[in-house]
């Protein structure tokens, strides 16, 4: 028997059920002129750069330039338009439809009370130039863009891996890897701790969350049932649970009498 | 000599990349944490120093990744609510309410006067644990042991209280996407009441005990400078920014939930050091105690929906589902298969008690979102410690990370 | 001279006590159990909860210490990413034997509801577990109460007895 084929490039989580006649509704995108500020921004935006598109949604302009001008962008958003705040950045995973990563850069601008997302698009293997020149806050943005989807930035003082260790292997937020991790992932601890022949005594690790196995005692109990770790499991109810004290009491420690505690009706 | 036995047998090596002895600069290169006590989490530090003094510091931080972006493009909108829960885990209901209202505004749907009420009610009592929290935990790190106990005593007051509401202490998924799961409690309203009008005084108290303690005083004055122009382009957010004398609440500038109607004051200092923002966290308590009291008669005047009616996202009150057919459908098909929002992106800031927290959703008209990205205040002040460090003594480390209220389960997702 | 009549078989003989020397020391050890701040996620809070005012762990002996070698008792309290499970590993060999481990929550339990990549599914797979604690998080009483059951499964064991290797090889 054949295995069946999986798609391999997108191992995201699909719907598993989709109606064939259902057609999306999109969020509608305001023309920019419907806003005087954003309308002024553009403005000065398009007389030196070339925007590919920009509208406005759910209040809030968006803007799309060409990559290569991104610095130039932002040089000028915070020095002409004072946009004073980079409040974020990050990057899209376009690789399974167009090949492409997308770039979004969240700015605020505290004077004019508004927020506009300036946005590009790269190939796959293309490198983008760094802010952190500009806006300082985009040092670790940038370089947790490289370590979650392998975005190369060009110029970064630092360019390491942020969140995951710096011997990890992929980009955990790309579409094509999985949840749960490859393999290297999901020995990473025991190959650094124990070491690669270790993986037989340790075994894999176990994702279902549902999985139940009454006779191992190792890592589940069953209650008033509970035995010593890795002895066989009990028919008889184990004593376990019974009561914390043992009987008699434990020496030098006073048993705690409920007739003669003080329950206090409200809060002092 | 018989070496003995290894019984743990494993291949970490001793550590010694801290030590470098035979550096031609005379500085120490010292490690702090992943693991320290006043680290406030995983937080690891790999500072240089001059005799005491700081010349460079490397914050290394993602000890506490566990991939919430990626759990979030593989679950459905609702499914995800439980999860934000862990990122600010002092302040639960403040990521709760900062997705749920990213959904709603991706959705377009607006929730109920009364939950709102709630919501904001909510949101008040948790900066108000927060702050709570801040300040015993920053006091313990500086060396003061009794506000710790003080503060936490006032905590778990505050937390029974939620507790009431939600069932929870720390991980109240209190809020839902369009609205809130219950209504107060039977003399919940009362028991607020009764807290709001004790807290002025404790934090009178812990004000007499910190204020003009030379100690404190010596700590956390002018250590830890922000001008206002570093606070800019690090992107600060909250009362680490308005420590800064800039004057930018996301409550007051771009008002969400009921804050454009209540009455209260922001709170904001050009002092831009440590001490000044304590002042600024005792003042914003003051706040949400003065908040509170606005919304007590106003819920009472309130009509009792507590979630949004749009059938096509959100299932029908509990009785609708089990006496009609029809809510019974949608709420099958909302849960098996969870809501579609349109297509199209949104990206949502609120104001949670540690800065600017913002959603980023690309939806592509699927029931899972196609990429959520989180912005948490706390990462970028955490950035910010690379510059804020050198130049310091050795000794404010902790109080610079201690007064930045920074937690690591946002930092790192 | 002695100040006072010692009478020693009487009055459960006070000032001077009998006892068995596995009974003592296991007494003491268990009533002395210092822990060692291991707060990784939000459970460290709780934990936090459960050493400060209202919960108040100093009275079962329970004290937390910062340093590892100071502690008998490592209650790891939170998710335990990949990225730190090197470190657990070499707090966990310095601490002087003997030692044991609370697993608090769920997340240190199983990895719990971050099933994913960076998470490591369960702190037994680099460390040995004494007393595994359910919960998300756990309320300070649980976590007092598995503090106890270990307390009453230490006072148990023989103080003299080889330490066995505990899982984990």
């Amino acid at each position: 028997m054949m295995r069946r084929y999986q798609e391999k490039g997108d191992v995201q989580k699909k719907a598993y059920y989709n109606d064939r006649f259902w057609v999306a509704p999109q969020i509608p995108k305001d023309p920019v002129e419907s806003d005087e500020i954003f309308a002024k921004d553009l403005e000065s935006l398009k007389s030196k750069f070339e925007i590919k598109e920009a509208y406005i949604q759910r209040g809030q302009m968006v803007v799309y330039i060409d990559p290569k001008d991104n610095r130039d962008v932002l040089k000028h958003l915070k020095e002409e338009l004072a946009y004073n705040f980079l409040s974020e950045l990050s990057a899209i995973d376009w690789l399974a439809q167009k090949g492409e990563f997308e770039i979004f850069y969240q700015m605020l601008s505290t004077s004019k009370r508004k927020r506009m997302r300036v946005k590009c698009f790269i190939k796959e293997k293309e490198a983008i130039e760094s802010v952190c020149d500009i806006y300082k806050s985009a040092d670790w943005a940038e370089r947790e863009m490289y370590d979650m989807f392998g975005v190369i930035v060009n110029n970064h003082p630092y360019m390491k891996r942020i969140l995951m260790p710096d011997d990890w292997q992929g980009h955990p937020l790309r579409k094509d890897y999985p949840l749960h991790g490859d393999e290297f992932a999901q020995w990473y601890e025991v190959d650094k701790i124990f070491g690669k022949e270790y993986r037989d005594i340790i075994g894999p690790e176990n994702r279902d969350s549902a999985y139940v196995n009454e006779r191992d005692t190792k890592h589940f109990a069953r209650i008033r049932h509970e035995v010593r770790f890795g002895e066989e499991p009990s028919k008889e109810p184990t004593d376990l649970m019974k009561e914390y004290q043992e009987e008699g009491g434990v020496f030098l420690i006073k048993k705690f009498k409920k007739d003669k505690s003080i329950t206090l009706k409200e809060r002092k | 000599m018989k070496t003995p036995r290894r019984e743990y047998p494993n291949r970490l090596e001793p550590f010694f990349e801290n030590l470098v002895f035979d550096r031609d600069d005379n500085t120490m290169v010292i490690n702090f944490g992943p693991q320290h006590p006043s680290a406030h989490g995983q937080l690891r530090l790999i500072l240089e120093l001059d005799g005491e003094q700081i010349v460079k510091a490397v914050p290394d931080i993602g000890y506490l990744h566990r991939g919430m972006e990626k759990m979030a493009e593989n679950m459905i909108y609702n499914e995800f609510l439980p999860t934000t829960d862990r990122m600010d885990y002092i302040a639960a209901t403040s990521n709760n309410y900062g997705f749920a209202l990213a959904v709603e505004k991706l959705l377009g749907i607006e929730a109920p006067r009364r939950a709102q009420i709630i919501r904001t009610m909510l949101l008040e009592l948790n900066r108000i644990i927060s702050h709570l929290f801040w300040l015993a935990t920053h006091a313990l790190d500086v060396g003061a042991m009794s506000i710790f106990l003080y503060c936490f005593r006032e905590r778990e007051f505050a937390m029974d209280l939620m507790e009431d509401y939600c069932g929870a202490r720390l991980t109240h998924s209190a809020v839902r996407i369009g609205g809130v799961p219950l209504d107060l409690p039977d003399g919940w309203i009362e028991k607020l009441a009764h807290y709001i009008n004790k807290l002025p005084k404790d934090i009178e108290d812990y004000e007499g005990l910190l204020d003009q303690n030379r100690i404190w005083k010596m700590r956390l004055e002018d250590v830890g400078v922000i001008p206002p122009e570093m606070a800019e382009t690090w992107g600060c957010s909250g009362p680490t920014l308005r420590g800064s004398g800039i004057p930018w609440d996301i409550r007051k500038e771009e008002p969400y939930e009921l804050y454009d109607e209540l009455d209260f004051d922001v709170p904001v200092t050009d002092s831009c050091d440590s001490y000044g923002r304590y002042k600024l966290y005792m003042q914003e308590m003051r706040e949400s105690i003065k908040i509170l009291k606005q919304l007590i008669p106003m819920y009472k005047e309130s009509d009792p929906q507590i979630m949004a009616h749009a059938p096509q996202y959100i299932s029908a009150p509990k009785e609708d589902i089990m006496t009609q057919n029809y809510s019974l459908m949608q709420h099958f098909v909302l849960v098996t298969q969870g809501m579609r929002p349109p297509v199209g992106e949104v990206y949502v800031a609120t104001e949670s008690p540690k800065g600017e927290l913002g959603f980023y959703i690309n939806s592509q008209g699927g029931p899972y979102p196609y990429r959520l990205k989180v912005r948490a205040p706390s990462f970028w002040h955490t950035s910010i410690l690379q510059e804020l460090l050198v130049g310091h003594y050795i000794a404010d480390v902790v109080t610079i990370i201690g007064n930045l209220n920074i937690v690591f389960g946002e930092i790192d997702r | 001279m002695a100040q006072h009549q010692v009478r020693y078989l009487q009055d459960g003989g006070l000032p001077v006590l009998l006892t068995t020397a596995d009974k003592i020391l296991q007494w003491g050890r268990s009533n002395s159990l210092w822990a060692l701040t291991y707060g990784l996620a939000c459970c460290a809070i709780e934990m936090m909860a459960s050493g400060a005012s209202r919960y108040d762990f100093d009275r079962f002996g329970t004290i937390f210490r910062a340093s590892p070698r100071q502690a008998d008792l490592m209650i790891v309290a939170g998710t335990l990413t990949k990225k730190h499970a090197e470190f657990i590993r070499r707090l966990y060999d310095q601490m002087a034997e003997p030692k044991w481990v609370i697993s608090m929550g769920s997340c240190a339990n199983t990895g719990g509801m971050f099933n994913t990549y960076a998470t490591v599914q369960g702190v037994d797979r680099v460390i040995p577990v004494d007393i595994y604690l359910p919960g998300c998080a756990p309320r300070p009483e649980t976590l007092q109460y598995a503090v106890m059951m270990l307390q009453k499964q230490i006072r148990r064991e023989s103080a003299f007895q080889k330490l066995k290797p505990k899982r984990l090889v």
